[in-house]
Parts: C-alpha cells; sequence; structure tokens
C-alpha cells in the first residue's frame, strides 16, 4: 500500500515536472517575442541579437521536454487525461519551439531594418505583436487553467491578427509604390508582420491541443474550415 | 447504547441464576427421591414385623388392619412363592410371586425391596418383601407395596418452590439489571454527547457527573484534556493572528511553499498586490502561478543552494511590477522543508530613480546643448571672426538665440521648482475660459496658420468661469495649445471643449498629431520626457511644458489627463474643480 502511494506520487510529480518545464518554455518564448518586438519599435539591435543568441536555450528546453514525455510513455503507460496531457504537451513544445524560430526571426529581420533609417513610425505592428503577445499568453494560460473558455478565445481572436496582417500588407503596398527605396525595408516589415501572423496561428495550435487535452474532441482542423 | 449494556447485564445475570437453580433442582430431586423412600422402606419393614410370623392364618386375619394403618398393600407369599394372602386383591387370580426382585432378594438376605412401575395404578411402586424363617428355613415372605404418591408430590412441590423462586429472583435481577445499566449509561451517554459536540466543533463547556466511580475519573479527564486542547488552540489562533496582524501591516507580500513547489499561503498583501494580474494562486506551482523565468530561476537557485536568494524580478506583462524577491527557508517542520518567498513592491522606487537618474542626465544635456553652441561660435569669433562683421553679427545671433533657450530653459525650471516648493502665490480670481482661450489662440495662431491647422474653438461665452490664476491659466493653455499645434502635421486640427464632469470643469485639448504610444503616455508629466526625443528637440521647447501645465493643475486643485492613440492623436483633459481647495 505504500509503496503504491509513493509510485503514485512520484509519478504526480513527474506530471507536474513536464507541465512546469512547459510553462518556463512558454515564458521564454513569450519574453522571445516580447524582446524581438520590442528590439523593433526601440531599435534597439543588442536586444535583438540578444533574442537570437537565446533560442538555445528554447530549443534545449523544447528536447528536454520531449524526451520527458516520451520516458513517461514509456515506462509509466498512462491512462486517460493523463496520456491526452503527455501527447498534447509533445505538441504544444513543438509550437511553443516553433513560436521561438519566428521570434528569432523577427529579430534577423530587425537588425537588418536598424541599420537603415526608419520608414515610419510603428502604429499597427506594436498593436498585432500586443494581440498576438496576448494569444500566446491566454493559450499557455488556458493550458495552464484547463480553462475552455481561453482556448475558444485565442481562436477567435486569431481573426484579427489576419486582418492587421492584411491591413499592413496594403499600407506596405503603398510605400512601396511611393518611393521605390523603400522597397527593401517594406520586405522586412512584411516578414515582421508574417511572422507575427504565423505565431497567432502556432497560438491557436496550442489551444487546439488544449481543447484536445480537456475534452478529448479534436477541433483543429473543424476550426480552420470555419474561418 | 442503553440497550446493549441492559441486556448485558440482565442475561449475565439470568443465565447464573438459572443454571444454579436448574443444577440445584437436579441434585435435589435425587436426594429427596432417595431419602424419602429409605423413609418409607423402614416404615414398611417395621410394619412387616408386626404382622405375626408364626401363623399365616393369624396373619391373614389381621392383615387388612395393618394394611389400612400402614396404608399399604400386604401380601404374604409362602415359601414356594405362592400368594395365600392379599390386603387388595383376589389371592386365586394372583400368580407365583417368588421371581419379583424384591422377594428373591429376602430370600438372600432377609429383606428386600424394588421399585417398580405399577401399570394397574400407572405409578412408581416401593415394594419390600421380608422372609419368614422358623430357624433357619424360609416358610414364607411378607410383602408391603405402597404406591410412592408422597415422594412425587415432594418433588413437585419442591420443583414448583424452586421455579417461583427462580422468577421472583430473575425479576429481582431485571431490577438491578436496569438500575445498573442506567447508573452506567448516563454518565457515559453524557460523555459521548460531549464528545461528540466537541467533535462537531461546537463550544461543548466541561462534563458534570454526579456520580463517584471509574466515570467520574474518565469524564474529569476528559474535562483536562478539553482544557489543555482549548488553551492550545487559544495559543495557536493567538500565534495565528498576530503573524497575520504582521503580514496584514507590513508593505512585503509574503508566499510560502511546500516541498512539493506547491503554493500553501498567500498573504493578504500579496494577494492585493498581485490581484490585479493573478488570479488564486494557491495549490499551483509558482511557474504556473507566475510565469515568470526570473523567479523560477531565482527558486531552483535557493533549492540548489539553500541559501537566502534575493533577487530583483519584473512580473507582468502590459504594466510590469518591479518587486524586490527575497527567498528563504522555512525551518521547524521536521518532515518537509517549505520555502518562505517575501515580494516588495520597489515598481515606484525604480521609477522615482528612474526619473532622478533621467533628470540629472536630461538637464545637463539640455543646458549643454546651447552651452557648446555658445562656446563654439564664441571661440570661433575669439580666433579671428571677429574681423568679419557679418560672419560675427550672424555667429552673434546664434549665441543670443542660444542664451535665450538657456534663459528659457532655467526660467521654466524655476517655475516648476517654485510651483513643487510652493513658492508660487496664485491669485484665485473667477476666470472666463472662453476669453483666456481665446488670447491663447492668438498667439498660437501665426503658427498653425504656416502649418495650415485649424483650430476651433468650442466653448461658448456662457460656460461658468473656473477658479483659477489668470496669468498661470494662461499659460496652462499656452502650453497645452503650443504641443498640439507643434506635434501635428500639415493640415490637421485642434479642437477645443469644455463640459462639466462631477466636480470638475473639464476642458480638452484634442488634436490630430502624431499621438503618444500607449506605455509612455504616463510619462509625459515627467520634466524633460520626450516621446521622440530627435523630433521634439527640432521643434523647439525645453521639455518641459507638459511638466509645468501637470504641476499648475495640481496647484489649482486639479488634474492633466492625456488620453492618445499613436500615430491618430491626443487629447489632453484638464480638470479644474468647480470648488477648489485654497492652496496656503
Amino acid at each position: 500500500m505504500s509503496e503504491k502511494k509513493h509510485t503514485s506520487k512520484h509519478y504526480e510529480m513527474e506530471l507536474q515536472e513536464i507541465k512546469n518545464n512547459l510553462i518556463y518554455l512558454g515564458a521564454l518564448t513569450e519574453n522571445a517575442i516580447h524582446l524581438a518586438m520590442k528590439s523593433l519599435t526601440d531599435r534597439d539591435t543588442a536586444m535583438a541579437n540578444q533574442v537570437i543568441a537565446n533560442d538555445y536555450e528554447i530549443d534545449k528546453m523544447d528536447k528536454e521536454i520531449e524526451e520527458k514525455c516520451i520516458k513517461m510513455l514509456a515506462l509509466r503507460q498512462p491512462t486517460a487525461i493523463d496520456l491526452r496531457f503527455i501527447t498534447t504537451a509533445i505538441k504544444i513544445t513543438g509550437h511553443l519551439e516553433r513560436i521561438g524560430d519566428m521570434a528569432v526571426n523577427i529579430a534577423e529581420k530587425v537588425v537588418q531594418l536598424n541599420e537603415e533609417p526608419k520608414l515610419k513610425p510603428y502604429i499597427d505592428l506594436p498593436n498585432m505583436s500586443s494581440i498576438v503577445e496576448r494569444m500566446v499568453a491566454k493559450s499557455l494560460d488556458a493550458m495552464i487553467k484547463k480553462d475552455l473558455q481561453l482556448a475558444e478565445e485565442v481562436r477567435r481572436i486569431e481573426q484579427e491578427v489576419d486582418d492587421l496582417n492584411e491591413q499592413i500588407f496594403r499600407e506596405l503596398l503603398t510605400f512601396m509604390m511611393e518611393d521605390s527605396k523603400s522597397i527593401h525595408r517594406a520586405l522586412l516589415i512584411m516578414h515582421v508582420s508574417k511572422n507575427l501572423e504565423r505565431i497567432a496561428d502556432h497560438a491557436q495550435g496550442i489551444a487546439d491541443m488544449v481543447t484536445y487535452m480537456i475534452t478529448g474532441e479534436n477541433v483543429r482542423h473543424l476550426a480552420k474550415d470555419e474561418n | 447504547m442503553k440497550k446493549n449494556l441492559f441486556y448485558k447485564i440482565f442475561f449475565s445475570y439470568l443465565i447464573i441464576i438459572c443454571t444454579s437453580f436448574l443444577l440445584l433442582a437436579l441434585f435435589m430431586r435425587d436426594e429427596i427421591k432417595d431419602v424419602l423412600t429409605s423413609q418409607i422402606e423402614t416404615e414398611l419393614l417395621s410394619y412387616a414385623k408386626l404382622i405375626d410370623q408364626t401363623s399365616p392364618e393369624k396373619a391373614s386375619e389381621r392383615l387388612s388392619e395393618v394394611a389400612q394403618t400402614s396404608r399399604s398393600r400386604i401380601t404374604l407369599i409362602n415359601a414356594q412363592g405362592r400368594v395365600f394372602a392379599d390386603s387388595e386383591s383376589d389371592v386365586s387370580k394372583l400368580e407365583n410371586h417368588l421371581n419379583r426382585p424384591e422377594v428373591q432378594e429376602a430370600r438372600l438376605k432377609g429383606t428386600g425391596k424394588a421399585v417398580r412401575f405399577s401399570n394397574s395404578l400407572g405409578i412408581d411402586m416401593l415394594y419390600v418383601a421380608v422372609s419368614v424363617k422358623s430357624g433357619t428355613a424360609i416358610t414364607g415372605y411378607i410383602r408391603l407395596a405402597r404406591p410412592l404418591h408422597d415422594v412425587q408430590t415432594v418433588i413437585e412441590k419442591v420443583c414448583q418452590y424452586i421455579l417461583l423462586t427462580l422468577f421472583v429472583v430473575a425479576l429481582i435481577s431485571l431490577l438491578i439489571a436496569l438500575f445498573f445499566s442506567y447508573r452506567l449509561y448516563e454518565p457515559i451517554k453524557a460523555m459521548e454527547r460531549f464528545t461528540e459536540r466537541l467533535r462537531e466543533g461546537k463550544a461543548a463547556g466541561t462534563i458534570i457527573l454526579d456520580t463517584a466511580d471509574e466515570t467520574k475519573t474518565l469524564a474529569d479527564n476528559i474535562n483536562y484534556l478539553v482544557g489543555e486542547l482549548r488553551d492550545k488552540i487559544n495559543i495557536a489562533n493567538e500565534e495565528k493572528s498576530k503573524l497575520m496582524t504582521a503580514f496584514t501591516s507590513m508593505n512585503e507580500g509574503v508566499l510560502m511553499i511546500n516541498a512539493q513547489g506547491v503554493i500553501e499561503f498567500v498573504s493578504p498583501v500579496l494577494s492585493n498586490m498581485l490581484s490585479v494580474r493573478y488570479e488564486d494562486v494557491c495549490g499551483k506551482t509558482i511557474m504556473e502561478a507566475f510565469r515568470s523565468i526570473d523567479l523560477q530561476k531565482a527558486f531552483l537557485e535557493f533549492k540548489s543552494r539553500s541559501e537566502n536568494v534575493n533577487r530583483e524580478i519584473v512580473l507582468g506583462g502590459t504594466e510590469p511590477v518591479i518587486l524586490s524577491v527575497s527567498i528563504s527557508g522555512v525551518h521547524g517542520y521536521p518532515e518537509e522543508e517549505k520555502t518562505m518567498i517575501v515580494f516588495h513592491d520597489v515598481t515606484r522606487l525604480k521609477k522615482l530613480e528612474q526619473i532622478r537618474a533621467d533628470f540629472v542626465a536630461n538637464v545637463t544635456h539640455e543646458i549643454k546643448t546651447p552651452l557648446t553652441a555658445i562656446i563654439g561660435y564664441l571661440e570661433t569669433i575669439k580666433n579671428g571672426a571677429i574681423n568679419n562683421v557679418e560672419e560675427t553679427k550672424k555667429f552673434v545671433d546664434i549665441i543670443l538665440k542660444q542664451a535665450e533657450r538657456l534663459n528659457r530653459l532655467v526660467e521654466d525650471l524655476l517655475i516648476i521648482s517654485n510651483i513643487e516648493m510652493k513658492e508660487t502665490k496664485l491669485n484665485f480670481n473667477d476666470v472666463s475660459l472662453s476669453a483666456v482661450i481665446t488670447n491663447v489662440i492668438a498667439l498660437v495662431e501665426a503658427k498653425a496658420k504656416s502649418k495650415n491647422i485649424a483650430i476651433h474653438n468650442n466653448i461658448s461665452e456662457k460656460f461658468a468661469p473656473v477658479k483659477a490664476d489668470r496669468d498661470k491659466l494662461t499659460q496652462i493653455f499656452v502650453n497645452v495649445l503650443d504641443n498640439a499645434v507643434k506635434f501635428t502635421p500639415d493640415g490637421g486640427r485642434v479642437t477645443i471643449d469644455a463640459r462639466e464632469e462631477g466636480a470638475f470643469r473639464v476642458v480638452s485639448v484634442r488634436d490630430t498629431g502624431i499621438g503618444v504610444p500607449g506605455d509612455e503616455i504616463h510619462r509625459l508629466g515627467e520634466r524633460f520626457y520626450r516621446v521622440d526625443r530627435s523630433r521634439s528637440r527640432d521643434l523647439g521647447g525645453t521639455g518641459l511644458g507638459l511638466s509645468i501645465v501637470k504641476h499648475l493643475m495640481i496647484a489649482h486643485g486639479g488634474r492633466m489627463h492625456i488620453e492618445s492613440q499613436y500615430g491618430r492623436g491626443t487629447q489632453v483633459s484638464l480638470y479644474f474643480p468647480i470648488t477648489p481647495f485654497q492652496t496656503s
């Protein structure tokens, strides 16, 4: 009896550790997006370089979580919600790692942008970035709190980001048509916007996985079709 | 409870009583039977001796007489066993009696007896036979038989008595059992009720029993234990309330984490400090609760080194809180190591530090820029340009302009410092807003026209006057309108409105300018704070305008409120109290 209790306690702790690591990875990527976008608005190349340099930490954590999940699957044979949690964790860490890479992409573009004069004051981009950051934060919150409503909210916000991306694209197009010298910078900014939009997609992916974890219902491609 | 106790006592009594009486009855029965039978036997033998044994004829004559006195049947038998006289039956019908056990016994021993069940009478009969001898030869036998009526009756009687006694004693034992079970039951029940109340956590008082046996001792012990427990609880509560008071009254928030890394306790101050951003954090790990890498790292560092860790950590995304965090172990739990984290909100402190540092940097920069220009041009003049009158005139103009700028800067600084030191006397009068603003518009109109900016004054002349110092009010509006015109691109619009809102008259100046990023709005009143440093200095100004407005509004008992959308425009609202407090 005491042996069994001990085992389950251990099991519980291992699950909790995976969860903690996942949140840690989430916080790292959140931070990376935030710093990348801040380096853009503040024209801070050092900060952008820091984001690029810190990506190894995200990659390391990604690998670590995946290994832990696989070990857990192999040794503990989890069932029901635990099984869903672990498979979900594997997918979520994949999403988070991709988000981290996109933050790096943004930071790389920022480094290039800072070499040239400012094209225009950023208005929609910080707006978009704050929405995307909120989406990532909400999808992580949904995972931590196992909150279906939050996951649903993330899916709703995604549309806003798509619209903003469109708007930024049109605005940059006018800049490019007016002045061919601005094309390089405009394209870089477009890259940033595109990456933000893809981060939003990954945030939605996380939200979908959270929904699957809670209900066991796969909403992934359903949601995409509706949009 | 009562039933159990009562039955236990009663049945044990009953079993003891019944067994003893049954055994008694069993032994008595045999004993009585033996005694009575032998008594009758002796009696019958003595009757037999009374019968004349010499001649059977004589004996026969008195046979019925003796039979009547001895209440028995008398049979005379000859040596061959033939019955020749009987007190009850007809002799001729009787068979040979020589084989009867009592006769056989008498033949051998002289006397004999036997108990047999008589079929004719349906009862046990006692037969006694005596041999009649002449010399040594047996000449005949005398047999007496008596039904054992008496013995039976006596035994039945005795059994009846025993049963009666048994019944009475059982009844008594029932009463005794009732009494004792009641005596035991009452105190036990009282204690049970008492402990039940205690278990439910109600105030129980003490148990009072009027017994003097072991239950009394038990009750006393319970009372003692309850008293001890109450004292302990009181002490614990007192300690807890002391601790909670300390936690509530100090500025620092406290968090307790158990060995599993789960948050166990959050002090009210901390939950207040974090309530805006974080929900209930109890029962979560710190990573789940705060999702802060720095905090987690600090915590892990503490765990690995078991040394107190002090760190400065920023929590929260859009509106960050800077917390000074110190992590330490909680000792006194042998089972598990707990961790305490103390949070101290240093956001304000950090902000003030930042403002001070910025101020020093800015003021030196602002003063140094014109000074560098002045020194540079003066050096040029000294090094020969003085001979070139045209050049020198140009340089002197620039020097004068820079000196004026320096002067303006110092004056602005003086204004602010005077307001802050409360050395500026305000002459409160009823001032018409519309008049003041019309004057101010006249001052900035030229600049607005050059940029093709339209200024709309929507304040009616009938709008109620505000209590203010006319000169300072003019200064306020000059600064605000000048800013609005300065930061609005060509072809823009500036609109001035007034309204009443609660206890305030509010003037708002809205422009279609470049706006301010959301996270910088709260820094606008700071001295020398500029959103875009390079640009706003090009536009002239000292970087003190809004700071002066802010301080003047505070001196008027009002406040300044700025709303802005980056890239879209800014609205500055000035709140004048309808009934201002008098500043000394």
